[in-house]
């Protein structure tokens, strides 16, 4: 399948639109806009991911809690960010993001920040938070699905409440969550383009920088389209990557009898 | 000290929620406090500007209604062509091969036809194979590539093409939206429609069914459930995926923010007024996914099996 | 050796166990029948308090284990429990189900576990599906893998919770005969079943139960030919005929 598209991608969209991706000229100019870009996102997935994946566990696992103190806040938090879309999350994090911080933390820590750049971050966490409120549904699902039978069980050998935890729900959870975990990496991926919309320096962001100077500076215009084009595939290549990762993972780790949840 | 622990023992689920409600409210006039403290809260500016914000959210409605009308005719055609069954490209060379052993012992007469015959077989395979491919790559890009980079390429198309039309946002949005939200509702449609089982339609062909009535009466009310659920969900994620207009240039309630934040300094009355009606509108919304499954469930028919939130890939279709 | 005095519970509104006393000795196999509802389950669970009693004493060698003070996990290592539907831990092949318990609640070290699992498979003749998943045993496999996975543990009793009524009818004696031997080895035993042939060989008496409370006790031939109480007596012809 991905293979149909990124077919696709290189022959079919160049030959409409009358660009080579060959083109040394273009690569000499796009290269530099394009590592920056890339490392950028990479960058902004490394903070948002392992960040989305602790909170998403933690709120899944207090959405089965029998205390309804971790249960109800953690119910609002799935509510309110999987009700709230991503951009819009972006940009009131990036224009609040400063003042929810306290003064002497923010004086401390991040003196040598700027505040756009932290404005960036915090918005960068809000498509964490997002993200994240997905997750722990996935996480919930997970929870959800190991039977009874198995708690129980692990407390008639004499396994305390965290171990019964340790050794015999989480293996159990993390197995059958991994498939849907690695589609919402990839939607998680996809969105961090979002951060483009309030001056993140990502993939996004950059291509469109150079599509700026690109009238101005007598290129061809249909770069533009070479330009989308290989952020298309950069992105297709990313997020295939990874959902195809976690699956090899979960078949690495399968066994029978524990199939994967489909939420 | 025993008195207490029997106390908190009886009493542990009242004080339980007494705690939680207070967790919850006490988190939320924190935020409350660090936003807006000591300038206090900016009704009039909530009364007087309420109603642009509204009809700012009314045009995301607008435009997501439209789109996903449009979508879900791409939707469909595109996920049922992908059902369609082809034979593996190796697998029909040998039948092939197989069919002009058996042939060649025939008379030499049929054989002058019978080259006209794979000629187009081949073509008719060939043909759906690559139909199939394309509906596949469709699918791929428009799933693994972010909503914003298609809203910019529709936009740089409409700026190199079609010129006359490139500051018409809505409309650019309105048929990008629709692209995207078609290839979501594609894979949802083919999930949908492999899911209710061939065996389904042999029973029903076999008390005696015609093939539109199977349909009608076998597969359509096993798919609709199926289908339904996720299909409204796809219209929530459409919904929130359409805020994205304000690329294009369509006044929308990010676009006032963007014209209220240099001066006015009440952004968060715009940040409460946005979420209550984005929260108003899905979390409704998913309410009624969440009551349709329940009233439309029979058991042993999975609805889980298609109910994937917004961007979730399913398992690749059986060849 | 383990004894239950006056053992109340409610779920809610319902009131499931009404005061059940009742002793075992040493080597016993006391078998419980009743019907369904009648909170045999329960008082099973009451005594590895998995479900905590509202009121009465559990002793087990003569220490009261539902009092503060008594850690659960060292209650249930003194008391192993067969579920009815097995409970296998699903990610875990045969033998480290067994193991388990060893390594992380004996604090044994692996080698010794692996060791000490191997020979209780080998007891309940499933040396060759060590590394097998649950998934991959029959029904009567899983639960003779539970039942190793609970003797594992050194248990001073065993507590048997409807252990063949998941099963196919041709699992079912497989696991009676682990059961059996078991019992004639002098293992303390109790016994939630409807397997009448089994209470008759192997049981030392029978507990009736009815509503929440003990009925009749007897020797099976008593309970089974000549029941005192009427709900006895119409209980066994049903299951008899």
């Amino acid at each position: 399948m991905v293979v149909a598209g990124l077919l696709m991608a290189f022959v079919i969209l160049p030959a409409i639109f009358n660009f080579s991706l060959l083109s040394t000229q273009f690569w000499q100019i796009y290269t530099r806009f394009y590592i920056t870009g890339l490392f950028g996102t990479f960058f902004y997935v490394a903070l948002t991911l392992p960040l989305s994946v602790v909170l998403g566990f933690l709120m899944g696992w207090a959405r089965v809690s029998r205390i309804r103190i971790f249960r109800w806040p953690a119910s609002l938090y799935v509510n309110i960010f999987r009700g709230l879309p991503p951009l819009i999350l972006v940009i009131f994090a990036s224009l609040f993001g400063t003042s929810l911080i306290p003064q002497p933390i923010l004086d401390r820590f991040f003196a040598g920040f700027r505040r756009g750049d932290i404005a960036v971050g915090i918005a960068a966490i809000a498509i964490a938070m997002h993200s994240s409120a997905y997750q722990a549904e996935i996480f919930r699902a997970g929870f959800q699905s190991v039977p009874k039978g198995q708690v129980e069980a692990a407390q008639a050998l004499g396994l305390r409440s965290w171990q019964g935890m340790r050794h015999v729900i989480l293996p159990q959870t993390f197995r059958l969550s991994l498939p849907p975990l690695g589609n919402e990496f990839a939607v998680l991926i996809k969105d961090t383009s979002i951060l483009a919309g309030i001056a993140g320096t990502e993939l996004v962001a950059k291509s469109r920088d150079l599509l700026g100077v690109l009238s101005a500076s007598g290129l061809p215009i249909v770069w533009i389209f070479a330009v989308w084009t290989v952020v298309a595939i950069t992105y297709l290549v990313l997020t295939y990557s990874v959902t195809r990762g976690l699956r090899l993972l979960e078949r690495k780790f399968h066994t029978p009898g524990l199939e994967a949840i489909s939420l | 000290m025993a008195d207490l622990r029997k106390f908190l023992r009886e009493r542990w689920r009242y004080i339980d929620a007494m705690l939680a409600v207070a967790v919850i409210v006490g988190s939320l006039a924190y935020i409350y406090d660090l936003l807006v403290g000591s300038r206090g809260l900016d009704v009039a500016y909530i009364t007087r500007n309420y109603g642009l914000y509204v009809h700012a959210v009314l045009t995301n409605v607008y435009a997501t209604t439209i789109a996903f009308l449009v979508g879900m005719a791409i939707g469909f055609s595109v996920g049922w062509l992908r059902t369609a069954r082809t034979m593996p490209l190796a697998k029909f060379v040998l039948s092939l091969r197989a069919e002009r052993r058996a042939r060649s012992e025939d008379r030499e007469v049929i054989k002058a036809d019978s080259g006209f015959l794979i000629f187009f077989s081949l073509l008719w395979y060939g043909a759906k194979y690559v139909v199939r491919r394309i509906g596949d790559g469709f699918v791929e890009i428009i799933r693994g590539t972010p909503l914003y980079v298609q809203i910019l390429f529709a936009s740089s198309f409409f700026i190199v093409f079609l010129r006359e039309y490139a500051t018409e946002g809505l409309l650019i949005g309105i048929i990008t939206l629709a692209i995207n939200t078609g290839g979501y509702q594609a894979e949802i449609f083919r999930a949908g429609l492999q899911t209710v089982h061939s065996g389904q339609i042999e029973a029903a062909r076999a008390i005696g069914f015609s093939r539109l009535r199977a349909m009608r009466y076998v597969i359509l009310p096993q798919a609709l459930r199926l289908i339904i659920p996720p299909l409204t969900n796809e219209y929530i994620g459409l919904f929130k995926a359409s805020t994205f207009l304000f690329v294009l240039g369509v006044q929308t309630e990010i676009s006032y923010i963007a014209l209220h934040e240099g001066y006015a300094g009440d952004v968060f009355e715009i940040f409460a007024m946005v979420t209550a009606i984005f929260l108003a509108i899905t979390v409704t919304l998913s309410f009624v996914v969440q009551s349709l499954e329940r009233r439309f469930r029979i058991p042993g028919l999975g609805i889980e099996a298609v109910r994937k939130p917004r961007g979730v890939k399913m398992p690749a279709p059986v060849a | 050796m383990i004894r239950v005095n006056d053992v109340q519970k409610h779920f809610g509104a319902l009131h499931v166990l009404r005061g059940i006393t009742f002793e075992v000795q040493k080597g016993e196999a006391i078998v419980i029948i009743g019907p369904s509802g009648s909170g045999k389950s329960t008082l099973l669970r009451c005594i590895n308090l998995l479900v905590e009693p509202d009121s009465g004493q559990v002793f087990i060698d003569g220490v009261q284990v539902n009092r503060h003070g008594i850690r659960h996990e060292w209650v249930r290592q003194q008391v192993g429990m067969v579920f009815q539907s097995f409970n296998l831990f699903t990610h875990l092949t045969a033998i480290d189900n067994v193991t388990l318990g060893l390594t992380r609640v004996k604090g044994m070290t692996h080698d010794k576990a692996v060791e000490k699992a191997r020979e209780l498979l080998a007891r309940v003749g499933l040396a060759a599906k060590e590394n097998s998943y649950p998934a991959e045993l029959s029904g009567g496999q899983q639960q003779r893998v539970a039942i190793a996975r609970a003797l594992a543990m050194d248990p001073k009793a065993m507590l048997f919770d409807e252990p063949t009524s998941a099963l196919d009818p041709e699992y079912i004696r497989e696991v009676l005969d682990v059961m059996t031997a078991l019992a004639r080895e002098g293992m303390t035993m109790i016994v939630v079943t409807h397997e009448m042939g089994f209470a008759s060989n192997v049981a030392s008496r029978i507990l009736f139960m009815d509503a929440g409370k003990i009925v009749e006790e007897g020797s099976a031939e008593q309970i089974f030919h000549r029941p005192k109480e009427e709900r006895t007596r119409s209980f066994v012809s049903k299951i008899l005929r």
